[in-house]
């Protein structure tokens, strides 16, 4: 074995804190040693999903105490799909911001501490198996984001990052009651131990930690009524931590949502609640995006329609759906980072950001401009690219589930999607400059990024195969609620020593 | 000291309903006051709140601390049954591990809320959350 698990949390978190130390000694490390933990991070990623492939779920315990009291990490098909994912999108949104705050030493510290706390929350949101330990990751990734919110001193980033605060801090008060209430019932935070014992809680209680669960958790993953910081956040925040938020952040409260739905509880109507959701979330959001005039609050406002688009995906529920939505989930990822980062350039020297100063960006800024155009095709829907597929497979899923209105809705929102799109990418190609804003050139790293993320999106785009399988057998383990119990129970029991 | 059964109910329903009242008046002001400085207090005392009734779920009427002291067992062998016989007069000692750490998170969160409200102070030069608005559209 390579690795384990553990070193997703230990090993960022170790170098976040050592940054400040390090930097004291070479200025230029605090730059190269996230970008070195991250790829030694992606490279075991890699190579334990292709092992969990073959050889089942890897379950670690630590500090030697069993399953069922104390704290266990669970990489199976699914969680180990969706950390590669974040890894990854980590990795490529560090080569982007090498150069982040260059002649600023100590904000592009606090930047790269912070940066790192966020992937090790995600990372520990996506992989823990204790529920209380969800809990903690979950507020170091919200108090690392909102920090990484307020960051810009100038802007209006401390209202935006106060409201998110206030909305947060709330929500993970009620999530914490969630977690009471399951103890007081059933004595035990062990999600798979939860999960074999929800038949014994009052089903009155069960509901109601439902309940709290979902506001809890619905803050991080953006739905409908909960997610009114996100475009805020999102628009006043840094190039690259609104990537990190579309591409990181948001996947890890997503899948604290569809665990709790699809493995704790098996109340049933949650999967009509996800899909009832997911349509509002998503029909609100893309008219609020098209009546935007600013590219960053557009961008956001389709970040929260594309999740309830993967919600929905999960709330049909077959494996055909969960394939689906993991699809999107990924394309989303890839393609909205692309669009915010190759978006920030378009709008860099703007101080309002506006939509129409990206007029005749395509003349002066022909790389970006070409990646914004990409990003938009992507996570549109378009043939030829990754979101295509996406979408696709999630008609067919709801086909198959005789599910037409969703189908319905789900298209005329995407031409809704495609008129706000192009309305951006008609500026930047058909319009002439007015403006004397300055374009500004991206730095080396900064293409090197980005277009590596377009390359991702061609490749998925022309052969979806090379994912396919990851994904196939990570919808399977996640469907699979009995396997996950027997996983993380049984290791307990082989290693009592 | 002797308590009925009826002094015993009261005592520890008390716990979960001055629990409940503190989140209540917690979430009053953190929902409800105007000055930034007192919805971060509000969001302090919903925390103490939650805390406290995460602390009255394992807490049971003159139980004592969970700690398998000497004189305790004094010369019991530590049979599965045993442990269970003397467990069962001590409080559960999960919630408070959870507390701590939800105290911990607390003040991290406060923290962070007092810088922001510093730095909105000197942004807008008002404490009144209706004066600041530039992010309303």
């Amino acid at each position: 074995m390579v690795g384990s698990p553990v070193l997703f949390i230990a090993v960022p978190l170790l170098a976040a804190f050592l940054i400040p130390l390090l930097g004291m000694i070479w200025k230029e490390s605090i730059r190269i040693l996230p970008g070195l933990v991250l790829l030694y991070m992606l490279v075991l990623a890699v190579t334990l999903l292709g092992q969990v492939m073959h050889t089942g779920t890897i379950v670690e315990i630590i500090a030697g105490w069993k399953p069922p009291w104390g704290i266990n990490l669970v990489f199976s098909p699914f969680t180990g799909v969706l950390a590669t994912l974040m890894i990854g999108m980590g990795f490529i949104i560090w080569i982007y911001s090498y150069r982040f705050k260059n002649v600023d030493f100590e904000e592009a510290k606090k930047y790269f501490i912070l940066f790192m706390m966020l992937v090790t929350g995600s990372v520990g949101i996506v992989l823990t198996g204790d529920i209380f330990n969800q809990f903690v990751f979950i507020e170091i990734t919200s108090i690392s984001a909102y920090a990484l919110t307020a960051f810009y001193k100038h802007r209006d980033s401390a209202e935006a990052s106060f409201k998110y605060l206030m909305i947060g801090s709330l929500s993970s008060m009620f999530l914490l009651l969630a977690i009471i209430l399951i103890y007081s019932q059933l004595g035990t935070l062990n999600m798979a131990d939860i999960a074999s014992k929800a038949h014994l809680m009052k089903p009155e209680f069960k509901i109601l930690a439902v309940i709290f669960f979902i506001v809890g958790l619905g803050i991080e993953a953006e739905i409908f009524p909960l997610n009114g910081w996100a475009p805020d956040a999102y628009a006043q925040a840094p190039g690259p931590v609104g990537a990190a938020f579309a591409g990181i952040v948001v996947k890890a409260g997503v899948y604290a949502l569809i665990r709790i739905i699809f493995t704790l509880f098996d109340v049933s109507g949650t999967h009509q609640f996800l899909i009832v959701i997911g349509l509002t979330t998503l029909i609100i959001s893309e008219m609020a995006a098209i009546r935007q005039e600013r590219l960053k609050r557009m961008l956001a406002y389709s970040s929260l329609g594309q999740m309830g688009l993967v919600l929905v995906a999960f709330g049909i529920g077959t494996e055909e759906g969960i394939f689906a939505a993991l699809f999107l989930l990924i394309n989303h990822a890839i393609g909205k980072s692309l669009l915010f980062l190759s978006g920030s350039y378009l709008v860099y020297n703007s101080a309002d950001k506006y939509i129409n100063e990206t007029n005749g960006m395509g003349k002066f800024l022909p790389i970006t401009s070409f990646l914004f155009a990409l990003g938009a095709l992507a996570v549109v829907g378009m043939p030829p690219f990754s979101g295509f597929w996406g979408k696709f497979f999630m008609m067919s899923a709801a086909a198959h589930a005789n599910m037409l209105l969703v189908i319905a809705l789900i298209l005329s929102v995407s031409l809704i999607e495609l008129v706000y799109y192009f309305r951006v990418v008609n500026r930047i190609y058909f319009y002439k400059k007015e403006s004397h804003i300055e374009p500004k050139k991206p730095t080396v790293n900064a293409v090197i990024a980005m277009v590596t993320l377009g390359v991702i999106i061609l490749v998925i785009g022309f052969y979806p195969d090379v994912i396919s399988g990851y994904l196939h057998q990570a919808s399977q383990a996640l469907l699979d609620k009995g396997k996950y119990i027997q996983d993380v129970l049984s290791t307990g029991q082989l290693l009592t020593h | 000291m002797n308590f009925t059964l009826f002094d015993l109910k009261i005592i520890e329903y008390s716990f979960f309903i001055t629990a409940i009242l503190v989140i209540m008046i917690g979430l009053y002001g953190a929902l409800v006051k105007k000055s930034l400085i007192k919805v971060v207090i509000g969001l302090s005392v919903f925390d103490s709140g939650i805390n406290l009734l995460l602390i009255s779920v394992g807490y049971i009427t003159s139980g004592t601390a969970p700690i398998f002291s000497p004189a305790l067992v004094k010369d019991m062998p530590l049979t599965l049954e045993n442990i269970k016989k003397l467990s069962a007069g001590m409080v559960d000692p999960v919630p408070q591990a959870l507390v701590l750490t939800a105290i911990v998170i607390g003040f991290g969160v406060t923290a962070v809320a007092l810088s922001l409200v510093i730095r909105l102070y000197r942004h807008h030069q008002t404490l009144n959350i209706d004066e600041i608005k530039n992010l309303k559209w």
